[in-house]
C-alpha cells in the first residue's frame, strides 16, 4: 500500500498533495429489551486526496474505489486549480513524521465471534432488565473496530497505524403511570476485547437510577450554587469552551477572534483548561492528526486566561501560532477539520465535601444526557442530581437542566476539587458534518456559584 | 463496485438461503464551500456500497460492504453469519409490482459544471455581503443511483439528483454572536425566485435581529417558524413511527381514528412530491411509495412502518424503509408535510412570504421562535420540552420589537396542539418538512 500511496503522490501536479487511505472492519451487536435487533459485521474501504496550489484553494476527493487512486489525485489537483484565491492558503511547517504505529489492539476483536460479542452484550443487557418490574424497556449496543489507517503527504509523511475501538453503551427504561424515566451508561476505548469485560455492575447501577429517579420530584427550577461531577463538567468545557478554542471558528472572523483574544480572562485563577491528545490510552487520543502532525497537550486556559487554542496547519499559519495536531476527520470521507481531543478542566484542591461544606441550599449536577451550545449559549441536561442542603448531599432530584451564557458561567466557576477523572464514553462529538469523532473529556468536581437550573417542566 | 455485483450477489442468496433483499448505491457528491465570502474548497465524492440481508431457518441477517474488492460468496458468509444470532421473523419482501412514476433525476443538474454551481455561490455572496457580518455558503450536488432486488422478484432502479444550498450570515458584536441561516434543497436547481427568496429570508431576520429586546416572561403566545418548528413535531415523528407502537413507547398507538389535535393539525408523508431530493419510486427495501396519511384534521390515522416492524406488529410496510450500507434497515419519512402544500407554486421552496406567516397581527405579547438549542435531547417521545431560544423575537403589539437572548421555553407538545392558534400563509420547505409557521397559545416562556 505505501508503494502505490508513494507513487500516486509522485505523480500529483500539485505543489501539496496528502493522502489518506482507510480499511475499518466493525461488528456491531444491539439489543432492545430482551431481543437482539443485530448482529452485523462490516467493512469499509477508501481514500481521500486533498490537493493545494499557490494561489488557489483546496481541491478534495473521496472515494471507495481504490483502483481510482490516481484517477483521484487528479481531479484533486484540477478541483485545487478551479478555486482561485487572492490571499494564499499557507501551511505551517510541521517536520514529516515517518512511524508505523500499531497501537496495542488488547485482544484483537476480529478474532473474537460475533457470537461472543452478542453473549458479552447479552450479559449487560440482562443487569439492566435484572433490576425488576419498574424496567420496562433497555437499548444496549456494542460495537467494535480496527482499522488500519495509511497518510502520507508530498513533503515526506508517512504514517501506518493500526487502531482499534470498543464501545458499549446502555439506556433502561423505567416507567410507573405516565412518568417514565431513563439511565444510560457508556463506555468507549481505544482498546479491544479484553477491556470491556467486568462492566455488568455499571450497567446495573443505571438501571436502579432509572427506577429510582421514577419517585424523585423534579429540581424546582431557579438560581442556586451549582457543583458539577466530573462527567458533566467534562462535557461542559467541552461543549462550552472547546469548540470557541478550535482555531477555525475564528481566524477568519476579526470580530471572533477579539472575542478570543489570548490573554483575556474566561475565570477565576483556579481554572486550568487544556487539550490532550497525547494522553495515554483514551478514546481521543493518537499519535498524529490527520495532517501527520504530532498530537500534543495544548493548554488553554491557564490560571484564568485564555492563553492557546486549537489548530490545524492552515490555522496555525493564518494567525501566526504553531500547530498543536487537532486536525482530525471521522473518516475518508470527509477533510480534516479542527477539533478537540481529549478535552479536561485540570485539577484544583481539597475534596468534594470542601466544595459543598458552605452551601445551605444548591444543587449537584451528575452525569449527562446531553448538551448543546451555541457559541455563548448553552444548554445541558444532567442525568440526574441531588439537593445540597446545609452542606450535605440530600435528596435525588430529576429534570437538571442547566442554561447560561458561556462567558459568565466561567467566571463564576469558584471552586475546583482535586478529584480529577478521565471520562471514557462511547459516542462522539459532532461538528461540520462529521459525527461522532472519539474524544475524551476529564475534570475533577467543579462548584458553579451561581448558576441557572431549569425544571418543573410541564409533562 | 459494480452494479452488476448485485445480480451476482441475489443468485448466490437464491442457492444458500431461504430468501433475501439487497441494495445497491452509487453516490457522486460534489460541493462547494465558500468561508468568509470566498470559495475556499471545492471536492468530489464518489462512493458506492452494498447492503445485503438474508434469511435463513427464518432468521434475519445483514451485513454490508464499501471494498470494491469485496468477493459476493464473503458478504453472503457474513449476513448468514450475523442471521445464526438473528430473530426469527417472517419478513414479507414485496414481489414485482409496478411503482409509481416520479422524477427524480434532473438531467442539467446532473450535467451542472463546478462553473455553474461557483457562480451561483458567488452571486449569493454578493447578494448578502453586508458589513460587520461574515458570510459561509455551501453548495453540495448529489447525483446518485439506487437498485434494491429481492428474492421475491421486486427488482427496482432509479436514479436521482439533489442540490443543496445554504447561506449564513454570522456577525460578531463583542461578546453576542448572532447566526442567521437558511437552505434551499431540491431535486432540480434553485431558481433566480428561489434564491431571491433565500436572500430575502436571511436579510429580513438579520435585520430584525439587530435590536435586542427585554424577554417577556410567562404562558404567551409562541410562533414557530417552519423552521423553528423541529421541538414541536419532533414528539409526533417518534410516535407516529412503526417501531415505537412496537415497543409501546407511542404516545399515539391507542389512539388511531381519534380526535387527538385541533382540526387544523394535518400530518402526511408524501414521497411522490414531484422535485423533492427525498421523494423516490419505492423504499430502500423496494416496496412502492405512497402518500400516507399519519394525522387528518387532528385524527391519528396511521403509522410508518419498514419490512420488520411491519413484520413484528402483524402489519404491511408503508414503504418507509430506508438503509445504508451498514446495518439494518431502519424506519424513516420521506418528505413530511404539516397542513397542506397550498402555495408551493409561489417559490415556498426556500423562500420567505410575511414573516411569522402573517400570524403576528392580534398578538398583545409573545414571541417568534425560529431556532431552538437542544432540540432532541431528553425525553422527547413523552412530549416536554424545554429549550434556550438560539435565535427568537419579542412580538408587541403586532410588530417584531427585536431580538431576545436569554429566553427559554417550554410546554408539552401533546397539551399545545390540541388548541392552535393558528397556521400561517408562509408554508415553505425546510429540508424535507413542508410547514407554514404555527401559533400556539400558551407556551411558557421564562428569562434568564
Amino acid at each position: 500500500m505505501r508503494d502505490r500511496l508513494r507513487e500516486a503522490l509522485e505523480h500529483s501536479r500539485a505543489d501539496y498533495t496528502e493522502i489518506r487511505v482507510e480499511r475499518t472492519w466493525s461488528s456491531a451487536v444491539s439489543f432492545r429489551g430482551r431481543r437482539l435487533e443485530a448482529a452485523t459485521a462490516s467493512e469499509d474501504v477508501g481514500g481521500f486526496v486533498r490537493a493545494l496550489n499557490r494561489g488557489c484553494g483546496w481541491g478534495i476527493a473521496s472515494f471507495t474505489s481504490l483502483d481510482q487512486l490516481p484517477v483521484m489525485v487528479t481531479r484533486a489537483h484540477q478541483l485545487s486549480r478551479a478555486v482561485r484565491l487572492e490571499e494564499p492558503i499557507r501551511l505551517a511547517n510541521v517536520a514529516p513524521q515517518q512511524a508505523e504505529v500499531l497501537l496495542d489492539l488488547d485482544g484483537d476483536v476480529r478474532g473474537v465471534p460475533l457470537s461472543e460479542k452478542k453473549r458479552l452484550l447479552e450479559a449487560y443487557n440482562g443487569a439492566m432488565l435484572a433490576v425488576g418490574g419498574r424496567v420496562v424497556d433497555t437499548q444496549a449496543s456494542y460495537h467494535d473496530e480496527v482499522s488500519e489507517y495509511w497518510y502520507v503527504n508530498s513533503e515526506g509523511a508517512a504514517v501506518h497505524e493500526l487502531r482499534p475501538e470498543v464501545v458499549l453503551s446502555g439506556t433502561a427504561t423505567a416507567r410507573r403511570d405516565g412518568t417514565i424515566e431513563k439511565g444510560l451508561e457508556s463506555i468507549g476505548l481505544r482498546k479491544g476485547w479484553r477491556s470491556v469485560h467486568d462492566c455488568a455492575a455499571r450497567f446495573r447501577a443505571a438501571a436502579e437510577r432509572a427506577v429510582a429517579l421514577l419517585d424523585a420530584p423534579s429540581v424546582k427550577g431557579g438560581t442556586y450554587p451549582v457543583i458539577l461531577d466530573p462527567d458533566l463538567a467534562g462535557v461542559f468545557i467541552h461543549e462550552a469552551f472547546g469548540h470557541l478554542s478550535e482555531a477555525d471558528f475564528v481566524y477568519e472572523n476579526p470580530q471572533a477572534r477579539e472575542m478570543m483574544t489570548l490573554g483575556r480572562r474566561f475565570g477565576k485563577p483556579v481554572l486550568n483548561v487544556g487539550d490532550n491528545g497525547a494522553a495515554v490510552g483514551l478514546r481521543g487520543t493518537l499519535p498524529f492528526d490527520d495532517e501527520g502532525t504530532p498530537t500534543q497537550d495544548t493548554p488553554l486556559i491557564r490560571e484564568g486566561v485564555l492563553v492557546g487554542r486549537l489548530h490545524s496547519r492552515e490555522t496555525a499559519a493564518r494567525l501566526g501560532e504553531r500547530p498543536t495536531g487537532n486536525a482530525r476527520a471521522i473518516s475518508f470521507r470527509h477533510p480534516p477539520i479542527v477539533r478537540m481531543t481529549n478535552t479536561y478542566i485540570g485539577n484544583g484542591r481539597g475534596t468534594f465535601q470542601d466544595l459543598i461544606r458552605d452551601i445551605p441550599l444548591g444543587v449537584y449536577a451528575c452525569s449527562a444526557f446531553g448538551g448543546q451550545t451555541l457559541l455563548e449559549n448553552f444548554s445541558f441536561t444532567a442525568a440526574y442530581g441531588h439537593m445540597i442542603r446545609d452542606g450535605r448531599v440530600a435528596e435525588l432530584v430529576k429534570d437538571v437542566v442547566l442554561a447560561g451564557n458561556l462567558f459568565e458561567t466561567l467566571d463564576r466557576i469558584d471552586r475546583v476539587a482535586g478529584d480529577f477523572r478521565w471520562n471514557q464514553m462511547g459516542g462522539g462529538c459532532g461538528k461540520g458534518g462529521q459525527f461522532p469523532l472519539p474524544v475524551t473529556e476529564g475534570a475533577p468536581h467543579v462548584r458553579i456559584e451561581e448558576a441557572l437550573v431549569g425544571g418543573d417542566v410541564a409533562r | 463496485m459494480s452494479e452488476r455485483v448485485l445480480e451476482g450477489l441475489l443468485d448466490a442468496v437464491h442457492r444458500r438461503a431461504e430468501g433475501g433483499d439487497a441494495l445497491w448505491r452509487r453516490e457522486e457528491r460534489t460541493s462547494l464551500a465558500f468561508e468568509a465570502g470566498r470559495l475556499k474548497t471545492a471536492g468530489v465524492t464518489e462512493e458506492a456500497g452494498m447492503n445485503l440481508r438474508v434469511v435463513q431457518g427464518g432468521r434475519v441477517g445483514v451485513a454490508g460492504t464499501t471494498a470494491a474488492d469485496a468477493r459476493p460468496e464473503d458478504l453472503l458468509a457474513r449476513a448468514l453469519a450475523s442471521a445464526e444470532l438473528g430473530e426469527t421473523l417472517a419478513v414479507a419482501f414485496p414481489g414485482k409490482v409496478p411503482l409509481p412514476h416520479i422524477a427524480t433525476h434532473v438531467d442539467h443538474v446532473a450535467n451542472a459544471t463546478l462553473d455553474d454551481l461557483t457562480r451561483m455561490g458567488r452571486a449569493l455572496v454578493q447578494q448578502l455581503s453586508r458589513d460587520g457580518c461574515q458570510v459561509n455558503i455551501s453548495i453540495e450536488r448529489e447525483v446518485s443511483e439506487t437498485r434494491v432486488l429481492n428474492t421475491a422478484g421486486a427488482a427496482a432502479s432509479y436514479q436521482a439528483t439533489a442540490i443543496a444550498v445554504t447561506a449564513g450570515l454570522v456577525r460578531f458584536a463583542g461578546d453576542d454572536v448572532l447566526m442567521v441561516y437558511d437552505q434551499s434543497v431540491g431535486a432540480d436547481l434553485p431558481n433566480e425566485a428561489d434564491l431571491n427568496a433565500l436572500v430575502t429570508s436571511i436579510q429580513a431576520r438579520l435585520e430584525f435581529a439587530l435590536r435586542i429586546a427585554t424577554p417577556p416572561e410567562g404562558a404567551l403566545p409562541v410562533i414557530f417558524t417552519p423552521g423553528g418548528l423541529t421541538a414541536i413535531l419532533l414528539p409526533l415523528e417518534m410516535s407516529l413511527s412503526g417501531k415505537a407502537v412496537v415497543q409501546g413507547t407511542s404516545k399515539l398507538a391507542g389512539n388511531v381514528g381519534e380526535q387527538i389535535f385541533d382540526p387544523r393539525l394535518s400530518l402526511t408523508d408524501d414521497p411522490l412530491v414531484p422535485g423533492r431530493a427525498s421523494s423516490r419510486p419505492c423504499d430502500d427495501e423496494g416496496v412502492p411509495s405512497r402518500t400516507l396519511p399519519l394525522i387528518e384534521r387532528g385524527i391519528v390515522r396511521g403509522f410508518v412502518y419498514d419490512l420488520e416492524t411491519a413484520a413484528r406488529a402483524g402489519t404491511a410496510s408503508t414503504g418507509h424503509g430506508r438503509r445504508g450500507v451498514f446495518g439494518k434497515p431502519h424506519i424513516d419519512y420521506s418528505n413530511l408535510v404539516l397542513g397542506t402544500r397550498d402555495g408551493e407554486a409561489g417559490g415556498g421552496r426556500g423562500g420567505a412570504s410575511a414573516f411569522a406567516g402573517g400570524l403576528l397581527d392580534g398578538i398583545a405579547d409573545g414571541l417568534v421562535v425560529d431556532d431552538l438549542i437542544g432540540v432532541g435531547q431528553g425525553n422527547v417521545i413523552g412530549g416536554a420540552f424545554s429549550h434556550p431560544v438560539a435565535l427568537a423575537y419579542r412580538v408587541q403589539h403586532g410588530e417584531i420589537t427585536g431580538r431576545v437572548k436569554d429566553a427559554a421555553v417550554a410546554g408539552n407538545v401533546y397539551g399545545l396542539l390540541k388548541r392552535i392558534g393558528g397556521l400561517g400563509n408562509d408554508g415553505r420547505w425546510w429540508g424535507s418538512r413542508w410547514a407554514p409557521s404555527l401559533l400556539l397559545e400558551g407556551v411558557s416562556v421564562a428569562r434568564r
